[in-house]
């Protein structure tokens, strides 16, 4: 394991008010790295994903981005340092066509700000060509897309910007069968390309197939992580189930938490 | 050659067509509300001079309606206008009368009067939060206050200016044409060229679609609406000194006809006040749509209280066009989300 870190988070705290989302989480994504970000809802994934896109500030803590240290973050400097944001259908502007999209708020100019529109047509066809997305026109409008789609737009973002780090937000949520799958498949292909990736998702049947690592966020801390290869599916399901019960990952499986700092907090 | 991410032939024409249909409905309007009046009138529509009175009175209400049009695009809207056309003009015709000659240096406070209104707005907006509704409607009486206070409600003359160097650049002729629909022109081409192939334009488009995604992709909102309003402010400014010196005299109401005009011009024009879509052609034409109204109704005979009655009907019948589009629309991407969602089963 001498990969390099893409990200790194120390001790984050995140308060909101007198709710505590975040309780000094430590969290760290490696170069070419499919992450699985897991936890029920109100764990604190959202919070994680956002503090790292600069969209919250942490309270606390630290993070590092390709060994530069950063208080915090914003959407601007996350997407300089290559870090993207796939969103359900959150970021897209839907009269918008898909091109223009593609290369929202990163788009290609001449020195005075003019936008070159066919060199950027060009490089989105061929980055939709590369996830199989061809069958609408880079000029169709993005309210026109199926949810699957518009996850494929968002994705092809990252490979248009060579981001080094794809997160994706709950980006099967409202997905169909066969659409899940095409952004399963996505994510593969971003993997092959060399890229890493936070997949952010409650449901660990979606996370399973594609994550190397798993972290299961619970009430604000990270109380496990999981190599994929130590664990099948089912494995998983019992921990996430005993961790939704009790607090704590069942005995059986503590040999294998990379967590091992875990159970010093204020849990009993 | 035909490159892969392009179509051909007719399929492009009609992806054109579909493209710019809004464009189309309203150029239709236009030349058929011509038609109309040409028939009731057919020697007053067929005189010159009757398309250079139109061109010289509809800068008024085009030229705010353009900057305007970018306002709503963004999703916000802007109603002090009126009264800063009217600050701008005040300015300006004080300064000239304080030099005693019609110096530019009182165009430019003029423009810099406006250009301070609309950070106002800005402000007013962005940093405290207010909506745009109400902030304008407290500086549209905010600055008509301040015109009539200082005038006292008397009017400027001006007329003495007449001729002037700065008179002939702004409202004189070239070839009978006056130079302030050359103005016009030159500027909505400048709006339409930022607003389609300028980045910046593509902010306005993204702020008003989507204002959480065009925040979560780095793009600075306030900054966007806040550049939107002191470009509308001194685009306002302009239009209330042209307009001054077109009547050579500057009255303390000047501008209060235009507001509601512009924004029906802008929406007319297909601009939903909806924000995320909008077109400066359609704003353009509409604005003289309107203008085109009053003239014709004037020359169709009838007496001058028709006018405000056309355009009621025009804008309520353009409004439900636009609705009867949307709802086409609703229906497009309701098929084609399902088309796309089969496709990928392959």
């Amino acid at each position: 394991m001498s990969k390099r870190y893409i990200v790194e988070m120390h001790d984050i705290i995140k308060r909101f008010g007198s709710v505590v989302a975040l309780r000094g989480v430590d969290f760290y994504v490696q170069e070419n790295e499919v992450v699985g970000l897991v936890g029920d809802n109100g764990a604190g994934k959202s919070t994680l994903v956002k503090i790292l896109f600069g969209i919250y500030a942490p309270d606390e803590g630290e993070i590092i981005i390709k060994g530069k240290k950063f208080r915090k973050l914003n959407p601007k400097l996350a997407y300089e340092l290559g870090i993207i944001l796939v969103h359900q259908e959150r970021i897209l502007c839907g009269n918008h066509p898909i091109w223009r999209n593609v290369f929202m708020g990163r788009e290609l100019t001449n020195k005075l700000g003019f936008l070159k529109i066919n060199e950027m047509k060009k490089i989105t066809y061929e980055c939709l060509s590369q996830l199989g997305l061809t069958r609408m026109q880079v000029e169709t409008p993005v309210k026109y897309l199926s949810g699957g789609y518009m996850q494929g737009v968002q994705i092809s973002r990252a490979l248009t910007f060579e981001a080094d780090l794809v997160v994706l937000d709950e980006p099967t949520i409202a997905l169909s069968l066969v659409e899940t799958q095409r952004v399963l498949e996505y994510v593969n292909k971003l993997r092959n390309k060399g890229k890493s990736s936070i997949f952010v998702s409650h449901n660990i049947y979606h996370v399973y197939p594609v994550a190397d690592r798993f972290v299961i966020l619970d009430r604000g801390r990270v109380v496990a992580e999981f190599y994929k290869k130590d664990l099948t599916p089912e494995d998983l399901a019992e921990i996430m189930i005993s961790i939704a019960r009790t607090g704590s990952v069942p005995e059986k499986y503590q040999k294998l938490n990379l967590k091992l700092t875990y159970g010093k907090g204020s849990f009993s | 050659m035909i490159e892969s991410y392009k179509d051909a032939g007719a399929a492009r024409l009609i992806k054109i067509l579909s493209e710019y249909k809004l464009q189309i409905i309203i150029t239709a309007i236009f030349l058929s509300l011509w038609l109309v009046f040409y028939i009731i009138n057919p020697p007053a529509l067929s005189n010159v001079f009757t398309y250079y009175s139109i061109a010289s009175v509809a800068p008024f209400t085009v030229l705010p309606a353009l900057s305007l049009t970018l306002i709503i695009i963004a999703g916000e809207i802007d109603l002090s206008f009126s009264s800063i056309m009217a600050l701008g003009a005040l300015i300006t015709a004080l300064t000239w009368q304080a030099l005693g000659e019609a110096s530019p240096l009182g165009v430019i406070l003029g423009l810099l009067a406006g250009l301070g209104a609309g950070l106002l707005n800005g402000v007013l907006v962005c940093k405290l939060g207010i909506p745009s509704l109400i902030a304008t409607i407290g500086t549209m009486f905010l600055w008509r206050g301040v015109v009539l206070v200082i005038t006292q409600g008397f009017s400027i003359p001006l007329g003495m200016y007449r001729g002037s160097a700065i008179f002939n650049i702004l409202v004189g002729r070239v070839y009978g044409v006056p130079v302030h629909l050359l103005w016009t022109i030159g500027l909505a081409i400048v709006f339409w060229l930022i607003l389609n192939k300028h980045k910046f334009g593509a902010y306005i488009y993204y702020v008003g679609d989507n204002r959480t995604g065009a925040q979560m992709v780095g793009i600075n909102i306030h900054r966007v609406l806040i550049s939107l309003y002191a470009v509308h402010g001194v685009i306002a400014a302009f239009a209330g000194i042209i307009d001054t010196l077109e009547m050579a005299t500057f009255w303390p109401t000047l501008g209060d006809i235009y507001m509601l005009k512009s924004v029906a011009a802008v929406v007319v024009g297909g601009t939903p006040v909806t924000g995320g879509v909008g077109t400066i052609y359609g704003t353009f034409i509409g604005g003289l749509i309107l203008e085109f109204i009053e003239m014709g109704v004037l020359t169709s005979g009838v007496t001058g209280f028709w006018i405000q009655l056309v355009h009621g009907i025009v804008i309520i019948i353009a409004l439900a066009a636009q609705g009867i589009l949307r709802r086409i629309e609703l229906a497009k991407v309701r098929l084609l989300r399902i088309l796309t969602e089969e496709s990928e089963e392959k």
